[in-house]
């Protein structure tokens, strides 16, 4: 009798540790299903976070609204890393042993994307990452992938705009201004390697710590080795340190270049309140990836997008901001795969993840899940181009595309100001060693 | 040179701000024993009070005195409604303590929703550059320093020469013996919340607009630098926090100007754990304005 009520006990403990959402390994499964965006929410970073949230929900909301992954309704989970890699592994442990239903992981930011990308990757969970760290360039890990370039990259834009941007003779000494952290000091080697091997002269190179309140003394030591441009991401703190530099240098602003990030905008109305519009407008110049903002992608994601305002009021500012449409399109992809495969246990949908972004031979384009769902439903095989484009994994699981230079209009839009031709993109990374 | 020159009068304007909160922080515990850990978030909170007024349209002074009264009104009703109640069942100090912590993340979180997380800006010109040598500060922080002048002059005198100031000292060192000798000591304490208040509106204010932008976050970075000064300066004495607060706002920018600003609260933070090791009392411990004879 006891033997049998122990059997019985753990018969039940067993079930309820499966949970309701079981992945059957053959079909979708029942239950709802879950994307955690893991990122910083708080902390000097947390512009990040809300830009990430803001891709998960057009996602979802484009996938329920058509029928959901073989019926399971998708939502959203906020997972806040405080841009520390110390906080970031009991979010990331959180998620993990705690969601159920989990399909996909995004965000991952260079905060805290060496702690928490191993312990989704031992989770089997498919992940997509904003991260530019360059121990991800050839990462084993194959649950990782990363929709854009590593940040060493988007040092070459910054040193391209500079070099060879439009609207001015190119600099010659820059001052080097990023955040403390080490999402932010990615950029420093690479920049600095291609400016001066290019001819250029790094004037300071000036870590500061982001949320301090002010920085009233390193805005006179950047401003007396006189530079003729500032390079910069220093996310929550760009206001006060360019208010300063406009200030103390009696109320004219040096021209900065930012990195991908600064197409952003919570840092567009930050820094506008801190310098005004006319300067920001005239001073800054960013790099991006080149999106086109248009197509049957995006026009899907835009209209999501926009009626996720009910759920996270901000998501509509998100319509430019590069990051956003890229996380939406992985996890659209995560959905398709798991439709093609017929399967809700990730190590059978991760695999055609890849063949659904890169395509196969005679793959038919589709730009939104409805058609993708549809396409293969009538037993074809896709590949999805996204509101963010179309994507190149590597064998890395990295994709890569080129940048293009940057500004914004009053409205905090993006306006594209240049390119960089194939001739002086090698140039750039012939001078950085890539 | 020329850059230590400059940070130095950086330092006077930073010393200034940090005067200011640290002061009102240090009578606050001095006389009432209470250690208010959400004193930053008071401060966040006028800070924020001011900036919806300057978005309405008003000057920053106008802000400035409305972040002054908030902070008097809210810090006075948080001791009467929070704190006192506590005290009053005899919660221990390390109880106060903790009550005083969650008080400060139910107002970072019951304010999150309303202002956001994001950084936001004053509407306010500082005025042009006036230089003497390589020092260079604005108007709006040549004001700060004036302000935070007049008001340490002002604790000065209302501690040392008004019977209001007499009452707290003979509060902060004996409240049963004041009470006796006919003391009301429980209007003291409502009058010290509400002076303490105003300066912890006040210095929000002034931390928000020194800092040219701020968010709901600087409220925990507020709390440690004036934690910092008053430790430094000898828990308790107003004259210990302003000696705190020249320390820790000089060192802060005369170490960004010598070594990496990335490491200039490192180097701050570092002299205040020297000097808690040598003189654990801190700087001033029983010679201030409320100390117990001793």
């Amino acid at each position: 009798m006891p033997s049998r009520f122990v059997f019985a006990v753990g018969a039940v403990l067993l079930l309820a540790a499966c949970g309701g959402s079981t992945p059957t390994g053959n079909g979708l499964g029942t239950g709802a299903l879950t994307v955690g965006v893991i990122a910083p929410f708080t902390g000097a970073d947390a512009g990040l976070g809300p830009a990430y949230y803001a891709a998960c929900l057009p996602a979802a909301l484009s996938i329920n609204n058509n029928g959901g992954v073989g019926g399971r309704m998708l939502s959203c989970s906020k997972f806040d890393t405080r841009g520390e890699p110390a906080d970031a592994v009991p979010a990331a442990n959180q998620m993990v042993a705690s969601t159920s239903g989990l399909m996909a992981a995004i965000g991952c930011t260079s905060d805290e994307a060496s702690t928490v990308v191993p312990i989704i990757d031992r989770a089997h969970i498919p992940m997509f990452c904003m991260t530019g760290q360059s121990e991800f360039n050839k990462t084993p890990l194959k649950y990782f992938h990363r929709l854009v370039p590593a940040d060493v990259y988007d040092a070459y834009a910054m040193v391209g705009s500079a070099l060879f941007g439009p609207g001015h003779a190119p600099y010659k000494r820059a001052a080097l201004v990023f955040g403390g952290d080490i999402g932010s000091q990615a950029f420093v080697q690479p920049a600095t390697n291609a400016f001066t091997k290019l001819g250029g002269t790094i004037a300071i190179n000036q870590p500061i710590q982001l949320g301090a309140p002010s920085y009233r003394t390193e805005v006179q030591a950047m401003l007396a080795s006189h530079p003729d441009v500032i390079f910069t991401e220093a996310l929550g703190s760009a206001g006060t340190y360019l208010k300063e530099v406009k200030t103390q240098n009696n109320g004219q602003m040096i021209p900065f270049i930012g990195s991908s990030a600064t197409i952003d905008p919570e840092w567009f109305q930050q820094v506008r309140d801190a310098i005004s519009l006319n300067d920001l407008l005239k001073y800054y110049a960013g790099v991006d990836l080149g999106y086109t903002f248009s197509g049957a992608a995006y026009t899907e994601f835009l209209t999501n997008l926009n009626a996720s305002a009910s759920q996270f009021a901000d998501a509509p500012k998100y319509k430019q901001r590069g990051s956003t449409l890229h996380l939406y399109d992985g996890i659209i992809m995560t959905a398709l795969a798991m439709v093609a495969t017929n399967s809700s246990d990730p190590t059978v949908y991760n695999p055609k993840i890849i063949d659904i972004a890169n395509g196969t031979s005679g793959a038919m384009v589709v730009n939104t899940y409805k058609d993708g769902v549809a396409a293969l439903k009538a037993g074809k095989s896709i590949r999805f181009e996204g509101a963010g484009g179309q994507n190149n994994f590597n064998q890395w699981n990295n994709s890569q595309s080129g940048y293009i230079l940057v500004g914004y209009d009053k409205d905090g839009g993006e306006v594209t100001t240049g390119q960089l031709t194939p001739d002086q993109t090698s140039r750039i990374f012939a001078a950085g060693g890539s | 040179m020329d850059l230590f020159v400059a940070a130095f009068g950086f330092g006077l304007v930073s010393m200034s701000v940090i005067a200011i909160a640290a002061v009102g922080f240090t009578m606050q515990f001095g006389i009432t024993n209470m250690i208010n850990l959400a004193y930053g978030e008071v401060m966040i909170s006028s800070a924020y009070v001011a900036y919806y007024l300057n978005r309405a349209g008003f000057t920053i002074w106008v802000g400035m005195a409305a972040g002054a009264l908030f902070g008097a009104v809210f810090s006075f009703l948080l001791n009467r409604i929070l704190y006192a109640p506590f005290l009053r069942k005899g919660t221990s100090h390390l109880g106060m303590v903790i009550v005083s912590l969650a008080v400060s993340l139910m107002i970072a979180n019951l304010l999150l929703p309303i202002v956001g997380y994001f950084p936001v800006s004053y509407q306010e010109d500082p005025g042009r550059l006036i230089r003497w040598g390589s020092i260079a500060l604005t108007r709006d922080q040549f004001i700060i320093i004036g302000i935070a002048v007049v008001l340490m002059l002002a604790i000065h005198a209302l501690l040392t020469y008004t019977r209001l100031g007499k009452a707290m000292r003979a509060t902060a060192a004996n409240p049963t013996l004041a009470r006796n000798c006919g003391i009301p000591t429980q209007r003291v304490i409502d009058a010290v919340w509400l002076i303490t208040g105003a300066l912890c509106g006040l210095a929000g204010v002034v931390a928000a607009l020194d800092s040219d932008s701020f968010a709901i976050a600087n409220g925990a970075t507020f709390l440690i630098t004036v934690l910092a000064a008053a430790v430094l300066g000898g828990a308790g004495q107003p004259y210990g926090a302003m000696i705190g607060a020249v320390l820790i706002g000089m060192i802060t920018e005369l170490s960004a100007a010598a070594w990496s600003p990335q490491y200039k609260e490192v180097v701050a933070f570092g002299i205040l754990v020297l000097v808690m090791v040598l003189r654990p009392q801190g700087l001033l411990a029983k010679r201030g304005a409320l100390a117990a004879a001793g």
